[in-house]
């Protein structure tokens, strides 16, 4: 109760002193006030279609959504992960709720050394040790290959020696210097601590040892655990799941995937992450639309709303909630296909693309379409929340909405319209024609993939064509299903077969989320996984791989100014992650804009509004619900 | 006394100037039925209104439908000069609906129409020549109706992306099944008449059969299925905008109007729903009555 109580007026000192607001670039900390009581159940409604379906920290591909890992973080205290610092209400890599401290970077930046928090134990009662951090890379570096968050080069790649310095200290050993800020916001926050004394049998009942030290072992004890990870509807019997060091542990895990967990009582962290809830459930749900009649029934505490709600703000507020957008570390746009079989050597234009920026009304599709919930995209690092890597020249929109400076820019180069579209009418390569590739006559049609099922997108992208064809830019807008956008989008060269979408867009619930350190090697390098466009610039290369090598903070700037102006992808205004509504008296909710959460923050209290006096009334309700 | 100066008029026998009033032409006859149906003729006065709407209503009332404007989204109706208020996109209500409109009637009327030619044809084809060709194009018939229409339709919107000449092609190749069952069981009757058995004995071919005597005597069910056919796809239209599967903007049709509108029930913009709703249940009623009334003005029964 004496945490609790701090803990309440350390929310309450922050909160005057951020304002409690985004507007200063800072984590909303929500509402204060009224009398904390411990206990109760909340319960949060999860995205639609958004079923939490794996434990095993080590995610194969296919499983690493951002709720499987956030439940997982829940159980098992993450090494470090993008935590909100309280005391300047940023995020940063460590703190209370991380197993590892600080890390110190050494040897020229080629030698990180983790110092681990004491005093954690397992649930079962072992410490958890330097061994569980081994344990963990020897499974990841034998099982590489069906570990979802690998990419070529990056963890475990980049690691020559793991050390064991004492068994709260390990030692990395790199094989290059790199940017320490990059690396331990984006590579040693994919460690975990996994309970080697428990998980180390190469077959069920078999005996426990050092079997991960060798590969062959590593592989025995990894099919072991991944086929114990297979099996959802024993997740909450399996002795496996039940020892744990996080705050919480699993009460239940339907096939549904509905999750509920409980306060785990042999908990030995920081004593401000002990949970004051009694339970939380995530609820799953299939639309948008199912979870929106529960939230109004008073079926969810911490539910959503469509952006489209927005406007009946006022309703949900006189019911006892607060509604509040939930800001994504996103970056959202539409890819170009620079191999396009049709309209690569178009995209290939940093002069067209320049204008067809200049035609994207972020503002107007942010206030009207997504009624405030969005922010305008004006580079790949996000604006908001504002952060360290964010610079002024990164604040400014290169590409203001002007229909006059988009034709400008295609007249000079030799565009003239024509029966509403516009035609090349001096084609060459020459600093006033239309560019290389392009044929005389050759018409500015386009053809956008868009992602269908939601009313915002699909009006951004009419609002967008629209606005094209004001400077005779011709763009036909096909609607698929995301799955269909995502598997038509591919990257691929001109001569392939289906290498004919000239532009996609998957952005609905944001394009892009990025670990804590926005760095664009998975995005923009030429050839990088998740470039489905082909983009490709020697300049961008090289900035980007200065984020991951220099420490020096303007390498991120330059990057960013840099993509900002060479529009690898039209940037599009970036929807908030979910519209949340949040019951009143369910205080202590921080939404990370890394979209992980921290139930074990969370408390009820007295005296909020009129809503109390319904409060047990709801829980009994909800309670005989599940 | 004076006797009665002869008439000009000529004489008659008074039996045939009886029989001459008693009889007027077939299709006096059955105009007078359809005519004498207060619902047939509300069906054709709405269908005349709601035509005049979309198609002369753009030539009085003209309002931007191309490009969008985000100020002047969501208007109530009556503000600004907006007769119905704006769509979430800032177009004028009234003037959406009347381009929407178009696409509505365009789309089901044709899709009606080609589905109920293929559709006769096929029943006809079938039912004339019996046999093995009946029992081949029926089990097809057959096979195809076991597949739900609009699973049918979402599959294929979805794969190819939507257009007029889509929608009527995908709309009518589920739709005409109906048509064809129909005609086929007339044909199968047709073909035993006199003068399909004198044609045939005269050395006349299938086709002539087909084209000249099973089509033309089969018009009535005919022309009666089409009017419900072309309700039908327009219902088919909205069902699919409905579900997101409509021609890309700024075209737009009734059902499209209606899922957009939709999104904002909780807003209370009853003028993005009620007026697309509307048209809608006109359109589909003013076909349905005056497929009730020409089925009645061709039953031989009915006419006076």
């Amino acid at each position: 109760m004496r945490s609790l109580k701090a803990a309440a007026a350390a929310v309450l000192v922050l909160a005057a002193l951020t304002g409690c607001t985004r507007e200063g670039g800072r984590v909303d900390m929500g509402p204060t006030g009224g009398v904390p009581v411990e206990g109760g159940t909340a319960t949060m409604a999860l995205p639609p279609n958004a079923t939490p379906n794996w434990i095993f920290p080590i995610g194969p591909p296919g499983y690493g959504a951002s709720y499987n890992a956030g439940i997982q973080f829940l159980l098992f205290m993450p090494v470090y992960d993008a935590v909100l610092d309280r005391k300047n209400g940023e995020l940063t890599t460590h703190g209370p709720s991380t197993l590892g401290l600080q890390p110190r970077y050494s040897d020229g930046n080629k030698t990180v050394t983790l110092p681990l928090r004491k005093g954690v134990k397992w649930s079962d009662g072992k410490p958890v040790t330097a061994r569980d951090l081994e344990f963990w890379f020897n499974l990841v570096k034998a099982n590489k290959a069906q570990w979802g968050a690998y990419s070529v080069g990056t963890m475990p790649d980049n690691i020559k020696a793991f050390e064991t310095v004492d068994d709260h200290t390990v030692r990395l050993r790199l094989d290059r210097a790199y940017n320490p800020d990059w690396f331990t916001a984006n590579q040693l926050t994919r460690m975990r601590a996994l309970p080697q004394h428990a998980w180390g049998a190469r077959i069920d009942g078999g005996p426990v040892g050092d079997f991960d030290r060798i590969e062959k072992g590593a592989k025995e004890v990894f099919a072991r655990l991944t086929r114990h990870g297979k099996s959802l509807g024993s997740y909450g019997s399996d002795p496996l799941w039940k020892t744990v060091n996080g705050p919480w542990k699993l009460a239940g895990w339907r096939d549904s995937g509905q999750v509920t967990i409980v306060p785990n009582e042999k908990f030995t962290g920081p004593q401000s992450e002990r949970p004051h809830l009694d339970k939380v459930v995530f609820k799953p749900f299939t639309t948008a639309d199912s979870e929106y009649n529960v939230l109004r029934s008073g079926g969810v505490d911490y539910g959503y709303i469509p952006p489209s709600v927005m406007a009946q703000k006022g309703r949900f507020e006189d019911k006892g909630y607060r509604v509040d957008p939930w800001e994504g570390w996103a970056a959202t746009y539409i890819v170009y296909n620079f191999n396009s079989t049709h309209a690569g050597p178009l995209m290939r234009q940093l002069y067209i693309r320049q204008a067809m920026q200049h035609l994207v009304d972020q503002k107007a599709m942010s206030d009207v379409i997504w009624q405030g919930s969005a922010t305008p995209t004006l580079g790949p690092v996000p604006v908001t929340p504002k952060s360290q890597y964010l610079s002024k020249a990164m604040e400014r929109d290169r590409y203001p909405f002007s229909v006059a400076k988009a034709k400008s820019l295609l007249t000079a180069r030799g565009w003239e319209t024509r029966d509403g579209t516009a035609r090349c009418v001096r084609p060459g390569a020459g600093a006033d024609r239309c560019g290389e590739g392009i044929e005389g006559n050759d018409p500015l049609e386009l053809t956008l993939l868009s992602q269908s099922g939601s009313t915002e997108t699909t009006n951004m992208m009419q609002e967008l064509k629209s606005s094209l064809s004001k400077a005779g830019i011709d763009l036909t807008v096909r609607q698929q299903p995301l799955n269909s956008v995502l598997g038509n989008s591919v990257p691929c060269t001109a001569k392939d077969p289906g290498c004919d979408w000239d532009m996609s867009f998957f952005g609905t619930a944001g394009s892009w989320y990025y670990p804590l350190n926005p760095s664009g090697e998975q995005l923009f390098s030429t050839g990088a996984s998740a470039n489905f466009g082909n983009y490709s610039d020697k300049k961008a290369d090289r900035v980007i791989r200065a984020v991951q090598y220099s420490p020096d903070m303007k390498a991120v700037h330059e990057y960013g100014e840099y993509l900002a102006e060479q529009l690898p992808v039209m940037w599009m205004p970036n929807p908030a992650y979910q519209v949340s509504v949040i019951r009143n008296d369910l205080r202590g909710i921080e939404q990370n804009p890394t979209v992980t959460f921290s139930p074990q923050d969370w408390y009820f209290v007295k005296h909020a509004d009129k809503s109390d006096k319904n409060d047990k009334k709801n829980a009994d309700k909800k309670e005989a619900d599940q | 006394m004076t006797s009665a100066a002869p008439t000009s008029t000529p004489v008659t026998a008074p039996g045939h100037e009886e029989a001459a009033r008693a009889t007027p032409s077939l299709a006096r006859r059955t105009l007078d039925v359809f005519t004498g149906n207060k619902l047939a003729l509300t069906g054709v006065v709405l269908l005349a209104l709601l035509l005049l709407f979309s198609y002369v209503g753009p030539l009085l009332y003209d309002t931007e439908q191309t490009h969008t404007d985000l100020s002047r989204a969501n208007l109530s109706p009556g503000t600004e000069g907006h007769l119905l208020g704006t769509t979430d996109l800032g177009y004028d209500m009234v003037g959406r609906l009347m381009v929407a409109g178009q696409t509505s009637l365009e789309i089901g009327l044709a899709a009606g129409l080609l589905a109920t030619l293929f559709g006769t044809v096929y029943g006809a084809v079938s039912g004339y020549f019996g046999g093995w060709v009946d029992a081949a194009l029926m089990r097809i018939t057959d096979a195809a109706l076991a597949i739900p229409a609009m699973f049918l339709l979402v599959v294929v919107a979805a794969i190819i992306t939507p257009s007029k000449g889509v929608l009527i092609l995908v709309i009518a190749a589920v739709a005409w099944l109906s048509p064809a069952r129909l005609v086929r069981g007339e044909a199968l009757s047709l073909r035993n008449r006199e003068y399909v058995q004198a044609m045939r004995m005269m050395g006349g071919g299938g086709a002539r059969a087909v084209f000249k005597h099973i089509v033309p005597n089969a018009i009535g069910t005919v022309i009666v299925n089409c009017t419900f056919q072309i309700a039908d796809a327009i219902l088919y239209v909205s069902y699919l905008a409905f579900l997101g599967l409509s021609i890309p903007p700024p075209s737009a049709d009734w059902g499209s109007m209606l899922s957009a509108g939709i999104t904002y029930t909780q807003n209370g913009y009853w003028w993005l729903i009620f007026p697309p709703g509307i048209a809608i249940v006109l359109v589909v009623a003013a076909f349905n009555f005056i497929g009730d009334g020409l089925r009645d003005a061709f039953e031989v029964r009915l006419r006076k």
